[in-house]
This record gives C-alpha cells, structure tokens and sequence, in this order.
C-alpha cells in the first residue's frame, strides 16, 4: 500500500442555470471535469501534474485536499480513508499552494499574526512555543526574521509565495501541493523558489504535488509527471522517461509546442491545432481522437486504458507501447 | 538607406509626485531592423512596457516621456515622428490580456472594422467584410459567425488572435508586442508564435517582442536587448546572446531558467531583488547583485560598447565573464 493512494477519482460540477433547467423540465448539464483519476504517491515523492488549462488539474488538487467533494473514487492516506469527511487532524495533512498569495494572504495581518494565529488555532504547538516555531517556519522558507512585521503589500511576489510555503508548512503536513505556485513569478524568483520546494521534500520527507502548464519546470521538481487530458490522466511516467521518450501522443504534441530554451525551434509546429473540445461534449472513444495526428478507427471505437508494461510506465492511447520496448 | 525601421535614442519616461521625479525608463536605445524581430527581455518592472508603449504614445497620462525617435514609413529614412499619431499609421501593439485591450462593448467584428474606418477611411461594409478576412487570416475558425460575438464569448487564445487581427488592420509595418502569450497555455502560445512568425515572413513586418520568457523570446527573435533597472545592459544576435552572454545579468538571468533537456543542473536565481526606481544604485545599476564585482562598478557610467560583431554591452568588466565561459 503506497502512501497516498488516488483511486478512480471523479469530480462532477453543475454548470449553467439550474433555474433555467427546471423550466425547461431539462436536467441541467453536468460536466466531469476529473473522470476517474488513479495513481499512488510513495513520502517524499514528487508528482508533477501537467496539461492544458481546463484539463482539471486544479480540480484534482482540491479533491485531494478536500475544497471539493469527490463524486466517487477513494483518496487514502497512510492507510487512511479521505474521500468522504475529514477531521481537522486529517485535513492538516494535505496543504496546497497557490498561485497568487497576495489574493488568499489577509492583508492587514503581519507574517507573524497570521502564521501563530494558524498554530494557535490548530493547536499545532504549545503557547509558549509559537514565536519559536514561527522563527523555525521563516528559517524553512529562507526568509529574514524581520519579516515576519512586515504586511504582506510590503513584500514582493518572490517572498509573498514564500510566506504561502511557511503558511501551509506551518500545519505540518505530509503532501505539499503546489498549484501554478511560480506561474506568476520571473525566472529569476522562480529558481529559488523550485529549489526550496526540492529542499523541503528532501528535508522533511514531504510528499510533493507539483501542477504546472510549464513542462521545463516540473522537469526540474518531479519524480514522476501525469498529463492529464480533459479530466483524466493519459500518461504517467518518470520524469526522465517521459521526457525522453514521450509515449502518448498528446504528450508528445504538448513538447513539441513548448519553447525550449537552449534548443533551436520554430515555432507553431506542434500538433496540436486548436483547442481542446468541451468536456461537456466528449468525442466516442479516445478523447484526443479529435487533435491526434495518428487517430485510427479503433480510436473512434474504444476508449483506450491507461496502462503499460509496468504500473509506473502507464499511457492511454491504443498504439503507446507499439514500437521498441521500453525497459520496465 | 539604412535599413532600420525604427531608431530610439536616450529614451526616458519618468512620474512625478509629490514633487519626485522617478525614471524607471531611463536611457534606452535601441534600432529595429526592416523585416526584424527584436526582442526585450527583462524582470518584472524593468521598464520593458513603458518603453514599448513610449513608441507608440500610449504611456498613462501621468508620464513624461523624452528622447529622439525615429520611423521610416515605405523605403525611406527613418524620421522624428510622434508617438501619439503614429497609433494604425504604421505602428500597432498586442498586449497581455486581450479582455482588458479589448472593448468589451463592441462586437468582434466591429472592433477589427474600427480600425480600417478610423484610419483608412473605409465604409462600413467594406470595413466589415476586411474584418471577416482578417480573421480567417489569423486563424479564427468560422470568422463570419465569430464576427458577431462579443470578446468575452471568446477562448482566451482566440481573443488574442482578435487582438492581433486588429492590430493588423491598419496594415502595419511594425508590430509592437508586450508579453502576448504569456497568459496562453504552451499550445495556444506555440499557435500564436507560429502566427507572428508566419505574418512577420509573409507580410515583411518587423516585430519588438518584449517578455520575461527567454525560451519564447529564442523561438522568435533575431536579436535580444537585455533591460535591467530602466536601462538595456546588453544587445546581439539571439543565438550569440544566449551561447556566450557578456553581461553578468544576462548570465544570470539565463541560468535561473529550467532547461528542458536531462541536464537538470542546480538553478541559480539571482540573489536578492531588481532595484526600485524611486531609489537605483549608483553606477552599474546590477553591482548589488552580480556575483562579479568591482570596486570601481559602483561608479560606472552605464554606456552600451559596441563591439564589431554586432554586440554591446554595459558591463564595465566583460572579461571577467567572458574568462568564465572559456
Ligand atoms: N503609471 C505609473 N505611475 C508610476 N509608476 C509607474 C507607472 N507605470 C509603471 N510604473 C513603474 O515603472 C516601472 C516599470 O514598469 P513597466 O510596467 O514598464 O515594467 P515591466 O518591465 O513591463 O514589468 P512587468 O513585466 O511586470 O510588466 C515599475 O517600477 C513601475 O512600478
Ligand atoms: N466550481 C466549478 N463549477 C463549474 N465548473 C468548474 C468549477 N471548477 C472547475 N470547473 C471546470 O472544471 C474544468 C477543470 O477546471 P480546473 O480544475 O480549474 O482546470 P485547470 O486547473 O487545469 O485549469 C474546467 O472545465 C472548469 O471550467
Ligand atoms: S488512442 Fe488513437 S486517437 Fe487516442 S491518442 Fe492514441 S492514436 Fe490518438
Ligand atoms: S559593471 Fe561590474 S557590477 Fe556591473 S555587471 Fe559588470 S561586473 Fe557586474
Ligand atoms: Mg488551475
Ligand atoms: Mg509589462
């Protein structure tokens, strides 16, 4: 049994008027934005989860964190059941990152109120260990102890993220998930940033959820990468592997299309023409059918498995595993 | 005849308040190529889009503006112009976020039409059906439909294709662009470039590119100018710039970038923040932070040295860099 266990997962939501629906004595649309989602993560792994946007990353993220109800499917963790109610123990367990502190950092707090107000409440340590622990917390994210007076305004967008990384350090969970948490950032914040997250996970053990549109990026901070694809997972696969030999079409589109810096490319390329369609409107069979450069009749037929000649070397498309063997 | 299409010099766009002059532009020149794409690249509150929108006059109106600019229109010189007349007489400009360029009251196709009114004194329907092929020039999958939404109907990477159909409406001979993919998924951006790239070589346009994306910038551009602190620190060809920089900044800015390749090497940053225009430091405005250093940095007059192979750089000691990469 791994340590976080991602079984079948699925995420509906209602959209449009449900008003509107009930006159028209229609049933209002639902879409599936996460469509049974499985994979394991072992303490101290990272998960790079990539994909274009509306694929349903985030949804993931917040169904594994517990924002969002799942529809069905099961989260464990340590052996522990999430998927339905969680304690407030349990929930301190999995935190998330996200892209834009200053929007969810209230603003007329000092690092130091809201990070002990955050200890206090979750009786995380003593009363008389909380400025102790805020100190360990500003040591964690390499920041100066004379921000922890500082409001968040006064901060730049570098050390803003850094304050989110202490914010959800300081509930001392197991899974760490990062969602676009550098997206907003320059390269050269970024960098720092990409290697605290890898520090952390090597120092404490953290199991890290990494979700990014930027395929260089989760390179440089994952183990193993999943692409998801309108709400489900179509390759998952080592990190190295997947990027040196990409077996799921869609994948293999996704880095054709983005801009590698070092490597002479011209742009505009890749197969991927278009958008992706609705996940209110699924195509039959394979859902890239529609932008696959390789789509066969079987594809319009059958919805094809995510699998491969081992558990960690997985892809969903009938022709992955085709050509040359890959080593186990 | 030159050849350059656009020449700015000593360009300097300042705020006053409260009786304080800032100038985080300060200093800039640069010349674009005919047929060229020029990229700027930059942290965040370099100046990059004040100096973009300085040649187009569309700086806020708080802002003060100085320097000599020059545009050739047809095959000619380049001459002094004004930048707030030159606006879909030669010069257009994308943005960011369409949603916000984009009047959110107008129909699609009226806003392409706006242009080709304005400017070129087209009726209506003459404006209307330019519109309509305007978009399937740029890639808009059943434009005649299309034309009748409003913006916010519209994916994002299809607004940004409206955007560019109406930068184009005015037939222009160069294309400003401040960072217009950075908000688009990698695939739509790919789309994009793939569409400026295209326009460029077809139409003869020349672009400046400003972004904070090395990579994007590289897929693009022929030649980089590297700003810092309201100024360019360096300028060469793309491919030289990137094999061999000769300004610390430039080396440091490019070893923070994740590299897609095996190779994941330790990314470096660069330590501490880009300066505040209310308080740059004397002399070269990266002393602080570079890792190279002298003592007579902190005194330096920030100069571009040209050297005869097409690049310049502001680094006082470039031979310390240069020594490194051997
Ligand atoms: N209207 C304004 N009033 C006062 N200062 C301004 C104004 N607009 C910009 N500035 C300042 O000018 C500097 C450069 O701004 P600019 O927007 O050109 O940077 P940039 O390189 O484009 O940054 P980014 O990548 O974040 O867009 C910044 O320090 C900014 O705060
Ligand atoms: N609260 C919600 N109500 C309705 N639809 C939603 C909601 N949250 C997300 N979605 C939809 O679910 C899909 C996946 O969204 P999201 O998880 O945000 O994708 P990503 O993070 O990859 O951009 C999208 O089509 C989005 O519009
Ligand atoms: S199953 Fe068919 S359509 Fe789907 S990715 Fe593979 S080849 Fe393409
Ligand atoms: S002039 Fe000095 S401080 Fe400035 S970049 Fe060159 S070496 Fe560094
Ligand atoms: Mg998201
Ligand atoms: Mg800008």
């Amino acid at each position: 049994m791994s340590f976080l266990e991602v079984t079948d997962v699925t995420v509906r939501f209602t959209v449009g008027s449900r008003l509107a629906a009930r006159i028209k004595g229609e049933k209002p649309p639902i879409l599936t934005a996460v469509d049974g989602i499985s994979f394991e993560a072992e303490r101290g792994e990272s998960i790079g989860i990539v994909g274009e946007s509306g694929c349903g990353k985030s949804t993931l993220a917040k169904a594994i964190t517990g924002l969002v109800p799942v529809a069905s499917g099961s989260i464990s963790l340590d052996g522990r059941e999430l998927a339905g109610k969680r304690d407030q123990a349990l929930r301190r367990r999995i935190q998330m990152v996200f892209q834009d502190p200053s929007s969810s950092l209230n603003p007329s707090l000092t690092v130091e109120k809201m990070l002990s107000e955050l200890l206090r409440v979750h009786q995380v340590v003593p009363r008389d260990e909380i400025a102790d622990r805020c100190a360990e917390l500003m040591d964690l994210v390499e920041l100066p102890q004379s921000l922890l007076e500082a409001l968040p305004r006064r901060m730049s967008g570098g050390q803003r993220q850094r304050v989110g990384i202490a914010r959800a350090l300081a509930l001392e969970p197991d899974v760490l998930i990062a969602d676009e948490s550098v997206a907003a950032l320059d390269v050269s914040v970024q960098a720092p940033i990409l290697n605290l997250l890898n520090s952390l996970r090597d120092n404490l053990g953290l199991t890290l959820m990494f979700i990014s549109h930027d395929l260089a990026v989760v390179r440089y901070v994952s183990d193993r990468v999943i692409v998801m694809y309108l709400g489900t997972a179509v390759e998952d696969r080592p990190t190295a592997q997947l990027f040196d030999d990409p077996r799921h079409p869609y994948t293999k589109a996704l880095m054709a299309a983005a801009p590698k810096f070092g490597v002479k490319k011209a742009p505009g390329e890749s197969a991927l023409k278009g958008e992706p369609p609705s996940a209110l409107n699924l195509p039959s069979g394979c859902r890239f059918r529609p932008r696959c450069p390789l789509a066969a009749d079987i594809c319009e037929q059958i919805e094809p498995d995510l699998i491969g000649p081992s558990e960690t070397q997985r892809a969903a498309c009938h022709f992955a595993w085709e050509e040359n063997e890959i080593p186990a | 005849m030159s050849g350059n299409i656009l020449e700015v010099k000593d360009l300097e766009v300042s705020f006053t308040a409260h009786g304080r002059t800032v100038t985080p532009v300060d200093g800039v020149s640069l010349t674009v190529r005919r047929g060229e794409a020029l990229g700027i690249a930059g942290e965040s509150g370099s100046g990059k889009s004040l100096a973009l929108k300085s040649i187009i006059g569309l700086l806020p109106p708080n802002a003060a503006a100085r320097g000599d600019l020059r545009y050739a229109l047809d095959e000619k010189e380049p001459i002094p112009y004004s930048p707030t007349g030159v606006h879909g007489h030669g010069i257009s400009i994308i943005f960011q976020e369409p949603m916000t360029a984009l009047n959110p009251t107008m129909r699609v196709g009226d806003l392409i039409a706006e242009g080709p009114r304005m400017h070129h004194g087209l009726d209506k329907n003459a404006a209307r059906t330019k519109a309509v092929e305007l978009m399937r020039r740029v890639g808009i999958p059943t434009p005649e439909r299309r034309a009748k939404m409003w913006p916010h109907q519209l994916s994002g990477g299809l607004r940004q294709r409206v955007m560019i159909a109406t930068a184009l409406s005015t037939e222009p001979r160069l294309l400003l662009c401040d960072e217009p993919t950075t908000a688009l998924d990698v695939s739509i951006q790919d789309q994009i470039l793939g569409l400026l790239q295209e326009l460029r070589t077809s139409l003869g346009m020349s672009i400046i590119f400003v972004s904070h994306d090395l990579a994007v910038l590289g897929e693009l551009c022929d030649r980089l100018a590297i700003m810092y602190a309201g100024r360019i620190v360096e300028t060469g060809p793309t491919d030289q710039v990137f094999a061999n920089p000769r300004h610390p900044y430039t080396e440091a800015l490019m070893t923070s970038v994740p590299s897609f390749d095996a190779s994941a090497e330790q990314l470096q940053g660069i330590a501490g923040r880009p300066p505040d225009p209310r308080n740059f430091p004397p002399g070269c405005r990266f002393a602080p932070r570079c890792g190279y250093v002298q003592g007579d940095c902190s005194s330096a007059v920030h100069e571009l040295r040209t050297s005869g192979d097409g690049r310049a750089t502001a680094c006082i000691h470039p031979e310390l860099i240069e020594g490194v990469k051997e």
